[in-house]
């Protein structure tokens, strides 16, 4: 194991950051954290890197115990939502700082920081300073300082949100890619769950200092613990509809109009309230086979894809492939895929 | 004449209007002054031409006194002194107080703002105060070193030859520590965090920190400092009269209150009028210094 985070608590006063949590990281994963602001993801994050003391709970990097080490023995190299460049020094200087801190000479810190220049596409740019630079392109630095450095793990603290949408998308497959040809461990702090979803080998998605469910991405998209987990991955949202199952335990019925009744593939408890999940991509429009008469609210249609929203309570979202084929005002049946349906407990919301 | 109005309302009329007005005052009240200091320096001055504009020529005659006097050497030294020593003393211990409350204990900003009273205090107050604490015979500080054991017998800060300009030094480094460590404390609290955990992560030590990351950030603001505190210093004139009166011999005599010696109980003001030209030699390079500093900022 590369990072071994073994019951990590974190108390700030009365205040309980983390509870509890437990992530082990072998050698070259790419861990995403994930959760809404203030679940303790950026907490975690720090507490690895040394920048906050924990509680209670053991932090080991490469087998060693670091819950008392100073940020600058663990060995570990973090990018910065602000980038927190050097704005002093010229990109050259800011790659080399850590190198010239441990004592290597200039010219082979400044070597090495060509090499790496090369890997991230600075070369001309290694004489500017960092304001001089646009948003792209300091991301760039301080992913160029950290990779000099060869460290132990790569932290990254929500490296991509201050860039334009478009960059993001790009930097996320670069950031993979470069993870991929250093052989790094790297823990990735997102509160985007696409990032976390497209970028990870494996998923830590975190509510108010709690870990809610850890596990490969699809993992988590197809079999959430939880209603919060299956609400918080997967874009559009999915879809909650309050049920209850039959009194054969074989099928639960749906609280829209018509009580449509849904078949299940496994047997649940005859009687029980349930919170019935679906996915968008698993809803579908026909016009004459479908288990609901629904009418359509709204079509947002992006020419690939096409998002409709139903006029019922709660409202449905669904998602098809290409153009649309219903137009808002217009009524059509709604299908529901029964092998799709995620049960939770209405009252624990842990998955059944 | 309407056009004159708007262009005063909503145009560049309105620029040269306050450019103006702020130029006129600086003429008024410091240009024209300081060039008839200037003229005053190469002229005769006596009671009977105080009144006027022309006056008899002197030529260098003025400058010339001065450097002839006896007391001319030990006064620069003794300004030379006061200076550097006020200086390094108010910079090194503000810098230092700067970053201890930089450090965000308990009531740190609190005790930071008690500060301000050295600031608020008038000149001649707080040379009143350390004339007490000095006292040779009465003194606080004698009390508490015999106490300690440090010396055996007073020291005569204000009347001793080799003494009495640290005297007016010590106190002249308490009465500038307030605005020194407030204008680094804001320096110091400009500097972004993430930028010290950076560095942390990077293997920076506390002392490469500071030297790295902290004095390459703050040099505008040390710049400004340094300047505004050569200026503060060569102003400061309270302390003297409250403390030492120049004395005792003028071995605690400096530029500034010499000049007002020479101008004001002589009344003897061509001359006095050269000795403060002497100053403005300094001040002037403490602007250079100050306008440079301010024009290399490195920020963000």
């Amino acid at each position: 194991m590369q990072i071994e985070i073994l019951n990590l608590d974190k108390h700030y006063g009365a205040y309980h950051a983390l509870r509890d949590v437990t992530v082990q990281i072998p050698k070259g994963q790419f861990v995403a954290l994930v959760g809404p602001s203030g679940c303790g993801k950026s907490t975690l994050l720090r507490s690895i890197a040394g920048l906050e003391t924990i509680t209670s709970g053991t932090l080991k990097i490469e087998g060693e115990i670091v819950n008392d080490l100073p940020p600058r023995k663990r060995d570990v190299a973090m990018v910065f939502q602000s980038y927190a460049l050097y704005p002093h020094m010229s990109v050259a200087e800011n790659m080399t700082y850590s190198l010239r801190i441990q004592g290597v000479s200039k010219a082979d810190a400044l070597k090495r920081a060509r090499e790496v220049a090369e890997v991230t596409g600075l070369t001309d740019l290694l004489d500017r300073r960092p304001r001089d630079l646009s948003g792209g392109q300091r991301q760039r630095v301080a992913m160029g300082r950290a990779i000099v450095r060869e460290p132990k793990a790569f932290l990254f603290d929500e490296p991509l949100s201050n860039l334009d949408a478009a960059l993001r998308v790009h930097m996320r497959t670069e950031v993979r890619a470069l993870h991929d040809r250093l052989g790094a461990t790297s823990v990735y702090v997102t509160h985007d769950q696409i990032e976390a979803m497209t970028m990870a080998d494996h998923v830590v998605v975190m509510r108010q200092g709690v870990i809610e469910q850890q596990g490969a991405p699809m993992e988590l998209y197809d079999r959430p613990a939880n209603k919060f987990v299956a609400g918080f991955i997967g874009s559009p949202a999915m879809n909650f509809v309050d049920g209850k199952i039959g009194e054969d335990g074989h099928s639960v019925t749906l609280a829209l109009p018509n009580t449509p009744v849904i078949p299940l593939s496994r047997k649940a408890e005859a009687g029980r309230n349930v919170t019935v999940g679906m996915r968008p991509e698993h809803l579908s429009l026909d016009a004459n086979d479908g288990q609901i008469e629904v009418a359509i609210r709204s079509v947002e249609s992006t020419g690939s894809m096409a998002y409709y929203t139903t006029r019922t309570d709660p409202e449905l979202m669904l998602v098809e492939q290409g153009r649309n084929r219903f137009r808002t005002g217009d009524t059509a049946r709604l299908r529901i895929a029964p092998e799709n349906v995620q049960l939770f407990d209405r009252k624990t919301d842990i998955a059944i | 004449m309407k056009r004159l109005f708007i262009s005063i309302s909503d145009g560049k009329g309105f620029d040269i209007l306050l450019v103006g007005l702020a130029m006129f005052f600086l003429l008024a009240l410091a240009g024209i002054p300081l060039l008839y200091n200037v003229l005053m320096s190469f002229q005769e001055v006596d009671m009977f031409t105080l009144g006027s504009f022309i006056r008899p020529w002197a030529g260098l005659d003025n400058y010339r006194y001065i450097f002839a006097q006896p007391e001319f050497w030990l006064v620069m030294k003794n300004t030379a002194l006061f200076v550097f020593c006020s200086m390094a003393g108010q910079f090194v211990l503000g810098f230092g107080l700067a970053i201890f409350f930089q450090q965000n204990f308990w009531g740190a900003s609190t005790i930071r703002g008690l500060f301000l009273v050295s600031w608020v205090m008038p000149g001649l107050v707080v040379g009143g105060i350390w004339s007490f604490i000095l006292a040779g015979d009465y003194g606080v500080l004698n009390a508490i070193l015999e106490g300690l054991g440090i010396i055996d017998e007073p020291v005569f800060w204000k009347s001793d030859p080799d003494l009495a300009i640290w005297a007016v030094i010590i106190a002249n480094i308490w009465l500038g520590l307030a605005f020194n460590m407030l204008l680094l404390s804001v320096g110091l609290a400009a500097i972004p965090r993430d930028l010290y955990e950076a560095a942390e992560l990077d293997g920076a030590t506390a002392w490469q920190r500071f030297r790295t990351i902290t004095l390459p950030m703050m040099r505008s603001t040390i710049g400004a400092v340094l300047a505004l505190g050569l200026i503060g210093t060569l102003q400061q004139f309270d302390l003297f009269p409250a403390m030492t009166e120049g004395g005792p011999a003028n071995t605690s005599s400096v530029t500034q209150y010499w000049a007002w010696q020479m101008s004001f109980k002589q009344y003897d003001f061509a001359r006095g009028a050269t000795i403060s030209m002497l100053m403005l030699v300094f001040v002037f390079m403490a602007a250079i210094v100050y306008v440079r500093s301010t024009r290399g900022e490195v920020r963000g």
